[in-house]
């Protein structure tokens, strides 16, 4: 089973992705930036959904360094935010996120299609 | 289902509950109902804390977390308030707020009841 690494700091959200993944992906959750970091290049997992809103280190500054860093950089990386602006799509994917995806999660097979979508990709070499 | 109290919008959604279900069945719908009415009054003060201190980042974290869990959760009127004082932050300023927290506070009691009865339909 392919592992997913979730970066969220509520609970509700964490519980509630749980729920979506369960019996398809292993999870592996992180509160915050730090741990994440840490966590990541402790166990390279096949995908990372990052929460934007953190507090401390946010998802952006959290992107910018798995970008930066030699053993992180090819992760996918999916960002799961509340902020849906007009032009946030483009100014995430500009920024080095793989895909967008906004909550409340509706539709979980959005999600579920774009997570499968980049862990292929990540596996294949052609992120 | 409570009958909105806003002549025209709703202010809840059972259809997100309905949703919960069926990412997680009545276990997921109950432990979202707790998560929520327990950490939603903590947001509120939260940002009731960030309107007094003059922290605009602060109440705006807050108003963001209690937007996205109230979507989530069906609350619909809290969302709208949450992300009306989100914007309003967002923009560096607080003028407002103050008062979109208070009717924050006074919607949540309504919400709360709503879920647990939810709740109760669940787990009798």
């Amino acid at each position: 089973m392919n592992t997913v690494a979730v970066v969220e700091d509520n609970a509700d959200n964490r519980l509630l992705l749980q729920a979506i993944l369960d019996g398809l992906y292993d999870v592996v959750e992180y509160e915050n930036g730090v741990d994440a970091l840490a966590g990541l290049a402790a166990q390279l997992p096949d995908l990372v959904l990052l929460d934007i809103s953190l507090p401390g280190m946010d998802g952006n500054e959290i992107l910018a360094r798995i970008r930066a860093d030699d053993q992180l950089k090819r992760l996918p990386v999916i960002a799961l935010t509340a902020h849906a602006m007009a032009g946030d799509r483009e100014k995430y994917l500009a920024a080095g996120f793989n895909d967008y995806i906004t909550k409340p999660i509706v539709d979980e097979s959005l999600l579920l299609r774009a997570m499968e979508k980049w862990i292929e990709a990540g596996r294949d070499g052609t992120l | 289902m409570i009958e909105p109290n806003d002549a025209d919008v709703p202010t809840t959604d059972p259809a997100a509950l309905e949703r919960l279900k069926r990412f997680g069945g009545g276990k997921l719908l109950s432990e979202m109902i707790s998560l929520f009415v327990t950490a939603a009054p903590d947001r509120i003060a939260a940002a009731r804390a960030g309107v007094a201190a003059g922290d605009v980042s602060a109440a705006e974290m807050a108003l963001h977390s209690l937007k996205s869990s109230s979507a989530q959760l069906g609350a619909m009127q809290m969302q709208r308030l949450s992300e009306r004082g989100e914007h309003i932050a967002h923009t560096g300023s607080l003028e407002g707020v103050g008062q979109i927290v208070q009717d924050l506070e006074e919607e949540f009691p309504r919400v709360q009841d709503w879920l647990e009865r939810a709740r109760n339909v669940e787990t009798p």
